[in-house]
Order: C-alpha cells, then sequence, then structure tokens
C-alpha cells in the first residue's frame, strides 16, 4: 500500500510537485494521467526511493522514503520512461544483471530470468544483444526487468509505448493480473483510453492532483450521471416528463423533442436505468435506445489540464506585465 | 559495501568492455605504443654502428651505467628513461574506460533503472572503477614484463635487469594502481558533469598532463630513472589526490544529481 500526504518537491526555484496526497491499496491499479512536465516521473521517482521528496511524507509497504529508501526499492519495481537497457548485453543477461541487482541468486534467478522472457514473448530472442532489437522489443525486455523479482509495488511509466496491439493487450492483461496478486500498481501514461481500460482510479495531476476518481467518475466530471432514452413513436418525449417526475430514481428530466429523446438525471444509471425503462415503456413509450451520456476522459483530461493551463499562462502574462509595469 | 553488489556490477562492466573493440583497442594499443618506441630504438642501435658524435646530451647519461659498453649504456638508458611513460597508461586507458561507462549510460538512460534497483552509489561505482582499472594495471604490468624481457632479448641480457629494478617493482606494485585510481576517480567525476564523451576524455585528458611533465623533468633533470624516494613521494602525492577525488565523486556521484542531470 502506498499513502502519499502532501508530498512536494522542488528543483531550486521550481516546484515540480506541490500538495500531492493520496493512496494506493493492496490490488489496485492507480492511473497517473497529466501533460508533460506535470510532475508525474518526479512523484514516481520519489515513491521509489530515487530522490527524496523536499516535503511531505509517504510510506511504500509501511516503510517510510527516506530512511527506508533502500528496503523500499527492494520491494518496488519500476518501468522507466526510455528502457534503459544495456546494448551490448543480450537480453538474457541484461535481466541476469538486474536480478543479482535485486539479490536473486543460482537457480532462482534463472528460473526468473526465463520465466519473464516467456511472460512477454521474447524467450526466443533471450540470447540476442538488445542493441539489435526493435524499439517494442526492447520495452518487453524492459518490463520484464521490472517485474523479474516479483515487487510488491509496481511504478510502469508508458508501459505500453511502442509496443503493437497485440502486444499491448498482452501487457495489459499481465497488469492486470497482478492485480489479482495484490500487488499495488501506479501507471503514468498519456494514453487515456489504456487508463480507461486499466486503471481503478486515475489521478489527473498537474503539479499537483487536480482530480482523483475512477474513470466512470471522471467521465461525469462532478455531475449526475445522464441517460438519454431515444423514442420511436407517436407520442412526443415531453409527454413524460409528468411521469418521470414522479419517479424518486430520477433527479432531473429534459425533453428534446427534435431529437425525440428524453434526456433523464439519474445517480446510479447501471442500477436505476432498468426500472426507468419499465416504466416508460408502462406508460406506451416506444423505445429505440438508451445510453449513458457522459464526457469521454478524454474530454474531461483536456477540460481540467486546459483551466490550469489557461490560469497558469494568465498568471505568467500578469507577471510579466507587473515586471514591464 | 556489499561484495555481490560490486561483483555484478564488474561482471556487467567487463562484458561490456570485451564486446567493444574499439574500447578494448583503447586499452591495448596506448601500452603497446609505449613500449614500442623505446624498444624500436634499442633495436635500431643494435644494429647500427654506433657513432658517438650523435648521441647529444645522452653522453651525460652514460656515467649511470658504468662497466659496460657505451653502445649498452646507451639503449640501457633508453629503456630506463622511457619507463616513466608506464605511468601514462595507467592514467590514459581507465579515463577512457571510466568515461565511456558512465557517459554511455547517461546517454542510454541506463543509470536511473540501476540506481532504482538496491544497489547503493558507492556500490556502483566500485564495480565500475575494479572494471576501469583492472584492465589498464594488467596491461601496464603485462606490457612492462615483456618490455623488460622483449629489450634483453633484442639487445643483451644485462638490459632485462635495467627493467626490474627495485624501484620499478616499487612503481609497479604502488604507484600504477594508484595512478590508476585516481584517474578513474577523475574519469567518473568528469563524466557525472558531462554528458559527451569526447569532452570528458579531453577534461580528463589533464590528468595525463602531470605525469608527461614529470617524465619530461627527469629527463632534463639529469636522471636516467625515477629513485625510491621520488617513487615514494609519488605515491604520497597520488594517495592525497585519490582522497580529494573521493570527496568531489562522492558529490558528484549522489544519486539526486544524476538524476537531475538525466531529466
Amino acid at each position: 500500500m502506498i499513502v502519499v500526504e502532501g508530498l512536494r518537491r522542488d528543483f531550486g526555484q521550481l516546484v515540480a510537485v506541490h500538495d500531492l496526497s493520496f493512496e494506493v491499496a493492496d490490488g489496485e491499479i492507480f492511473g497517473l494521467l497529466g501533460p508533460n512536465g506535470a510532475g508525474k516521473t518526479t512523484t514516481v521517482r520519489m515513491l521509489a526511493g530515487l530522490i527524496r521528496p523536499t516535503a511531505g511524507s509517504a510510506s511504500v509497504n509501511g516503510h517510510p522514503l527516506g530512511e527506508g529508501s533502500q528496503r523500499i526499492r527492494a520491494l518496488t519495481g519500476i518501468l522507466t520512461e526510455a528502457p534503459g537497457l544495456h546494448d551490448k548485453l543480450t537480453a538474457r543477461q541484461n535481466l541476469a544483471y538486474y536480478g543479482r541487482l535485486y539479490g536473486l541468486t543460482g537457480g532462482a534467478l534463472r528460473a526468473a530470468v526465463d520465466r519473464y522472457l516467456g511472460v512477454v514473448g521474447m524467450g526466443e530472442h533471450g540470447d540476442r544483444r538488445v542493441g539489435g532489437f526493435s524499439k517494442g522489443m526492447r520495452q518487453k525486455v524492459a518490463i520484464a526487468r521490472a517485474l523479474l523479482h516479483e515487487p510488491e509495488v509496481i511504478y510502469l511509466d508508458e508501459p505500453t509505448s511502442g509496443l503493437d496491439p497485440l502486444a499491448a493487450k498482452t501487457v495489459r492483461d499481465f497488469v492486470a493480473t497482478l492485480r489479482e496478486l495484490g500487488r499495488s500498481i501506479v501507471v503514468c501514461t498519456h494514453n487515456l483510453d489504456e487508463a480507461e481500460r486499466l486503471c481503478d482510479r486515475i489521478g489527473i495531476m498537474r503539479g499537483t492532483l487536480l482530480r482523483l476518481d475512477t474513470p466512470a467518475g471522471l467521465r461525469r466530471h462532478g455531475r449526475n450521471a445522464t441517460v438519454r432514452v431515444e423514442l420511436n413513436g407517436a407520442r412526443g418525449p415531453e409527454s413524460f416528463l409528468a411521469l418521470l417526475a414522479r419517479l424518486p430514481a430520477v433527479l432531473g428530466a429534459q425533453a428534446q423533442p427534435e431529437e425525440r429523446s428524453l434526456l433523464v438525471e439519474l445517480a446510479d444509471p447501471p442500477r436505476e436505468t432498468p426500472d426507468l425503462v419499465a416504466e416508460l415503456v408502462g406508460a406506451g413509450a416506444r423505445i429505440s435506445g438508451v445510453r449513458e451520456e457522459a464526457a469521454t476522459l478524454e474530454e474531461v483530461y483536456l477540460d481540467l489540464v486546459g483551466e490550469v493551463g489557461e490560469r497558469d499562462a494568465a498568471a505568467s502574462v500578469q507577471d510579466g506585465e507587473g515586471r514591464a509595469a | 559495501m556489499r561484495l555481490p553488489y560490486v561483483w555484478a556490477v564488474f561482471v556487467k562492466e567487463w562484458r561490456d568492455l570485451i564486446s567493444n573493440r574499439l574500447l578494448l583497442g583503447a586499452v591495448v594499443f596506448p601500452a603497446l605504443i609505449f613500449a614500442a618506441i623505446p624498444t624500436g630504438l634499442v633495436a635500431f642501435i643494435q644494429g647500427s654502428e654506433l657513432n658517438t658524435d650523435q648521441i647529444g646530451i645522452i653522453r651525460d647519461y652514460i656515467d649511470d651505467f658504468p662497466n659496460i659498453p657505451e653502445k649498452l649504456a646507451i639503449q640501457g638508458f633508453i629503456v630506463s628513461n622511457f619507463m616513466a611513460y608506464f605511468l601514462i597508461i595507467p592514467a590514459m586507458v581507465p579515463m577512457a574506460i571510466a568515461t565511456q561507462s558512465v557517459i554511455g549510460e547517461k546517454v542510454g538512460r541506463s543509470l536511473e533503472p540501476q540506481l532504482a534497483t538496491p544497489l547503493e552509489v558507492p556500490e556502483l561505482l566500485a564495480g565500475k572503477a575494479l572494471a576501469a582499472a583492472i584492465p589498464a594495471v594488467s596491461a601496464t604490468w603485462v606490457v612492462y614484463v615483456a618490455y623488460g624481457f622483449v629489450n634483453g632479448a633484442i639487445a643483451d641480457p644485462r638490459l632485462t635487469t635495467f627493467v626490474f629494478i627495485d624501484v620499478w617493482r616499487v612503481a609497479m606494485v604502488t604507484l600504477v594502481p594508484m595512478i590508476c585510481l585516481f584517474s578513474v576517480l577523475m574519469g567518473i567525476v568528469v563524466s557525472s558533469r558531462v554528458s559527451d564523451p569526447r569532452t570528458a576524455q579531453q577534461i580528463g585528458g589533464f590528468v595525463v598532463i602531470p605525469i608527461i611533465v614529470i617524465a619530461v623533468a627527469q629527463f632534463f633533470g639529469g636522471q636516467a630513472t625515477f629513485s625510491m624516494e621520488q617513487v615514494l613521494i609519488g605515491d604520497l602525492v597520488v594517495a592525497g589526490l585519490i582522497g580529494a577525488a573521493l570527496v568531489v565523486g562522492a558529490w558528484a556521484f549522489d544519486r539526486e544529481q544524476i538524476l537531475g542531470r538525466l531529466t
């Protein structure tokens, strides 16, 4: 389990991360989304015991950052932004080297290397030098390296970068199995689709967390979920508004006559939609389609990051004008 | 310092080195060239008629080699005098290896994954230093021994005894490894601050200059070779420089400094 409280990291005058607080439970995949320079890599480096925070605290499986950093590094697996392999060594030699650095020896080391070369589909390339590998092959070896010592906490920076769709799916499926084994996993990515498919919760950050929620929660963007009911009969949508007003699950409703549809706000669409449909059909509605209306994660992301970006830009213009004056 | 970790780094570096032919060349060629020049001179003199009018300033040193023929004394002087350049091998070779080792990893972004393991920075540096120092010291010793025997075989067995004198035995065992270690540390310090191998080697090249100055000063100072006192003073000076380089190296190769420069 990862617990982060008020973490901050300055690089000279630059505040890379500030007021950062969140928790990642055992068996949870936590996504960190944000633009370049948002502080994702700095956050991971702090949590992986690579760099010290300027302020705040964090613990990884009960080990505090700082004094416990070596223990944290021992129980952590990290896929860095760049694969960072040793080109003159073979894939097997690369993995064996890192296995030794994580304390594996002898038969256990050989077994782990063979197993993870197989997991990432690189078994037949194990004895080739990685200098001749494609970007995707290097990424696979780097993923194997991050998992080799069966870490309890895993940080994956753009895990499917450079992988073909099939390999990317294999990696996503494998990460999902790690969740079932109770590992805490943090995924940094720009790939919103991947974050949505993979992560239990997503934090959108730009220096600090702008929003933290489940993918579905983020898509609603703080609003009630809206269900669009498309009608296909003689009666217009406005004729059902009185019925909807009487239903306790309905938080609000709106008729759209031109589109022959109703927009109905519900607190919990998956649970309440069947009852809503049953009531409407009972009242004589002919329904041709029902779907939840929600923003895409991309829209939410651009909305949040854009707001902060505009605010930052305005602040820097004001700052510039102030100095000019 | 945990030895299995140092050993793991050493083995990895060694594999890297032997698969890098260019770098291997940088280990072997300087050593061979420094030995080949005086050996070539000795062979040339051996096959020529000696004209004492042409030996110039060397005449002043012939008295250092009493009770032997003049031609052999001149060869003895050449063999002895050029041995100062053996100190350049342990200064130059590990510098090339260390700069390539650290900068190669910075460019390849492979330092971060290593620093993310339980490996501590001193263990990483110790493994790298050993991997750079052992080939350099070995090359110096092998060429030193070969130099003694080859010159003895070309000219006269007595030349071998001029090479294997106590002063140079002590220098090989103490001064050569220490110069090597200092060069490695300087290579690491320089490499941690720059990202281009050529720049690092140019800056690191300054380490060689004092040794060349000492070698030239020895010649013009009227000495055929170093005295035992000079070697021991050299040991002390280099030991002091190693201490200073360790302090600077620990600061320059701080985990955060390195990662800060990778971003």
